[in-house]
């Protein structure tokens, strides 16, 4: 009995050990290797723009052979992002720990406050979205012509979106428009609020394209309006831009990147790089991700993400 | 509906296949372990096993996924009867009758029970999802802002029919499960509050850990400070044997009513987006707890065999529902569907309104699979059950520090960080002394999980009728929704006035 007991617990230890062990190690060899898992923390909770880039790079990065180590995908939206964030930054196993990073995830940094870029390694950019407004098929209206004539008229509009990047396009919307008529209500994730928007409990989802396109394919969702300069490719071409419309264009444009944290070694940055960058090449990333998603593509390896990330955070502090 | 049958006919063809059978058994047998783990759970449990599937072709992959997600299901409640810690959160009110029961001595029975009515229920909840669940789906989407007010409205209301004989504690005890759910960030206006400087309360009191603090280190406590020259040396010392697990005719019946019409209600708690299987456990209970008044052989609560049905039996029908919204929106309804959602578009799918014309044979395989994981994990756990109960045989002086470790590896792999231990350890304590003051906890922590869906969904129905009441009166849903609250409320207040008066 007592003995059946020790074993099981030993075990049970032995199972733990197994599974939270961790951490990326240099080799005798000089050459760079990865022990143990890749810890990539997502910052939003899965079905979310930044949790399909993440687990289209592991999947390729696993097929390809590009990195040997398992990699465990973590989503940890609590605090706003920030304890993923902050996770990141002091992680112990700095060289295999890396964060889905965007520029929406670096506006609720700063706002959050207490963490900046000093606390990370920029390792790359890989691409670059923009946001659409989208309507119900079946709501009250079918374009945004419809929705400015409403606000005209004194109508007041809900409008559905998340709580970092979105929120931003909405206020340059809004001031853009000179008009206060836009509730925004925040959701904790764009399959939420399009969830709300097909509940027809907002009258405007702002979304990105990839969130989006299943719904607006089987025609429940309609893209009104590109916040962009120009028009997005098809299924999203219908939407007009502001300028369309007789307003400025209004876009913020967000890159989509990956960082690690701050105490990765210089060796571990030129790996990572390397590897995004081979994946950024790869037919799955062109074919599956990019044009699917309708995503530009746009490699940036340590030195220039870095240069457009610090750019941005200085944006983003004058902001706040 | 023929066609449905068909589609699932073929699903079942594509199920049945060695490989796909064999990877079914295979998850099952591991989400069952993990699932058991407590603190790991279904959700951390699917996430930690997701990298498993990668080794097979996405059909097999996907159906060996859905059965780790079901087996976990079954497994979360094997730690919260043998030793009183909910493995997960819906777990919390099968502890409440599961582990009385094996304080009894029928912990045999106990699981037997929990996997008899979590078989019926993930059942129930599977023909639903079949045979309705684009339906239910769709209309899970009316649910807006001001319906899940109400609708969260009501399960707070229903708490008091949990705390017990003296409200006023009760009521102390809700209050501070709604205090502690504010900590952290506003989702609505992304304003930090109550954080008291702390980066670490930034993200809020994460759920599990408290839980494990409030019963299992509470109970640790209790153990330790027992005086064990009074007290029996272990759990139970009466010799078990495995023919007393099987229930007798009477049992049976007890079990099954609560568990078809928990089965039923947790399918539609499921289908809401947002709501979840905790909502739905505890919800079924407090239903049963008024359905079976007076005419269970112990009050709910105290090893009913009643109550276990019906929370075991609702954490599995709500767990099959959740695919409902998955499948037919791709809209997870839960974290651990979340995870699967990213599970199933690693693989290029893309679950939504188009999966069902797009991927036919894939989304009726998943489905069919299910069926067959939901037998597996029966046939599995059932097997486990001689050994598992003799766990409760061991002495209490090898269980205190087994069960400890057990409750820090818990608490720690939530997050991966020490901030869920000291979680625990002030649970623990918090718990402890709640005990001494005869506090009840469960109250605590289910209004700790249900306020915070209760205060995003009010204010996003505030900001959407700009402060406007009368947006809880305008819609059928809501209507219906604050009847049944006002008869909660006022029934009982009526007849409290009605009672003094006749004494008069």
């Amino acid at each position: 009995m007592k003995k059946n007991l020790i074993l099981t617990v030993l075990v049970f230890l032995l199972a733990a050990v197994a599974v939270f062990a961790q951490g990326g190690k240099e080799a005798d060899d000089g050459q760079f290797h990865i022990s143990g898992n890749v810890d990539f923390y997502v910052s939003s909770s899965a079905g979310g723009g930044s949790d399909i880039i993440t687990r289209t790079l592991t999947d390729i990065a696993s097929k390809k052979g590009f990195v040997d180590a398992p990699f465990v995908v973590y989503n940890q939206p609590d605090g706003n992002g920030q304890i993923s964030r902050r996770t990141v930054s002091t992680a112990r196993n700095a060289d295999s720990t890396l964060l889905c990073f965007s520029s929406g995830d670096l506006t609720a940094m700063i706002q959050n406050g207490g963490l900046t870029l000093d606390d990370f390694r920029p390792l790359v950019i890989l691409a670059a979205d923009k946001h659409l407004c989208f309507v119900n098929a079946n709501g009250k209206y079918k374009s945004f012509q419809e929705i400015l004539d409403a606000v005209a008229a004194g109508q007041k509009i809900n409008v559905g979106g998340t709580m970092s990047d979105e929120r931003v396009v909405f206020n340059m919307l809004c001031d853009e428009l000179g008009t206060d008529a836009f509730t925004y209500i925040t959701y904790g994730s764009a399959s939420e609020s399009i969830a709300a928007l097909l509940g027809n409990h907002v009258d405007i989802a702002i979304s990105k394209p990839a969130a989006a396109s299943q719904y607006v394919l089987s025609g429940d969702i309609i893209p009104v309006l590109a916040l962009s300069t120009t028009r997005f490719t098809a299924p999203f071409d219908a939407a007009p831009t502001l300028s369309e419309l007789g307003y400025n264009d209004v876009e913020y444009p967000m890159w989509r990147g990956v960082i690690g944290a701050k105490n990765m070694s210089d060796e571990a940055v030129a790996y990572w790089a390397d590897v995004f960058k081979k994946i950024s090449e790869t037919e799955e990333w062109q074919n599956d991700y990019l044009a699917k998603n309708l995503l530009v593509s746009q490699y940036m390896g340590p030195e220039e993400a870095s240069a457009v990330m610090y750019e941005a955070q200085a944006a983003a502090q004058a902001q706040n | 509906m023929m066609e449905t049958l068909q589609l699932l006919g073929q699903g079942f063809v594509v199920a049945f296949s060695l490989q796909n059978l064999g990877a079914a058994l295979f998850g099952g047998i591991l989400g069952l372990i993990v699932g058991a783990m407590p603190g790991i759970g279904s959700l951390a449990g699917c996430a930690l096993l997701l990298p498993l599937t990668f080794h097979f072709n996405p059909t097999t992959a996907i159906i060996m996924l859905g059965s780790i997600y079901y087996a976990n299901m079954f497994g979360g409640a094997f730690s919260a009867i043998l030793i009183n810690i909910p493995g997960d959160a819906p777990a919390i009110m099968t502890a409440l009758d599961g582990f009385s029961m094996t304080k009894k001595g029928q912990p045999g029975k106990a699981l037997f029970i929990s996997n008899y009515a979590s078989f019926i229920g993930g059942f129930i909840g599977m023909v639903i999802l079949v045979f309705l669940g684009p339906a239910l789906a769709s209309f899970g989407l009316n649910f807006g802002p001001s319906e899940m007010t109400v609708l969260m409205l009501v399960a707070m209301t229903s708490i008091s029919w949990l705390v017990g004989e003296n409200p006023i504690s009760g009521i102390v005890a809700t209050c501070l499960g709604i205090m502690i759910s504010t900590l952290g960030i506003d989702i609505v206006s992304g304003q930090i509050r109550y954080n008291f400087g702390s980066i670490w309360l930034l993200g809020g009191i994460n759920f599990v850990p408290l839980v494990i603090g409030f019963i299992g280190m509470t109970q640790l406590f209790d153990l330790v400070v027992q005086d064990r020259a009074k007290e029996k040396i272990s759990y139970v010392d009466v010799k078990i044997r495995f023919r007393d697990t099987l229930l007798t005719k009477d049992e049976y019946k007890r079990a099954t009513r609560p568990s078809i019409t928990a089965g039923l209600l947790g399918t539609f708690v499921g289908f809401l987006p947002g709501a979840g299987a905790t909502a739905a456990s505890f919800l079924c209970y407090a239903v049963e707890k008024k359905l079976s008044n007076g005419k269970t052989l112990v009050p709910l609560g105290q090893g009913a065999i009643e109550g276990l049905a019906a929370s075991e039996s609702a954490n599995n029908a709500a767990a099959a529902g959740a695919f409902g919204p998955l499948l037919a929106l791709g809209i997870p309804g839960s974290g651990t569907t979340a995870v699967l959602l990213g599970g199933l578009m690693m693989w290029g799918l893309n679950p939504g309104p188009m999966l069902f014309s797009t991927n036919p044979d894939f989304a009726w395989g998943l489905i069919a699979s299910l069926f067959i994981s939901n037998i597996l994990s029966l046939a599995i756990s059932l097997g486990c059950i001689p050994w598992l109960q003799k766990i409760v045989r061991v002495p209490i002086g090898v269980m205190i520090p087994s069960i400890l470790v057990i409750c820090f590896i818990g608490a720690y792999s939530t997050s991966n960080s020490m901030f869920g231990v000291v979680v625990m350890l002030v649970g623990g304590f918090l718990g402890y002394i709640f005990g001494k003051c005869s506090l009840p906890t469960a109250p605590l922590l289910l209004a700790f999980v249900l306020s915070s869906t209760l205060e995003t969904n009010l204010r996003r129905a505030f900001l959407t009728s700009n402060g406007n009441l009368a947006v809880f009166l305008q819609r059928p849903i809501t209507d219906v929704f604050l009847v049944i609250f006002l008869i909660m409320v006022l029934v009982p207040a009526g007849r409290a006035i009605y009672n003094k008066v006749k004494k008069n």
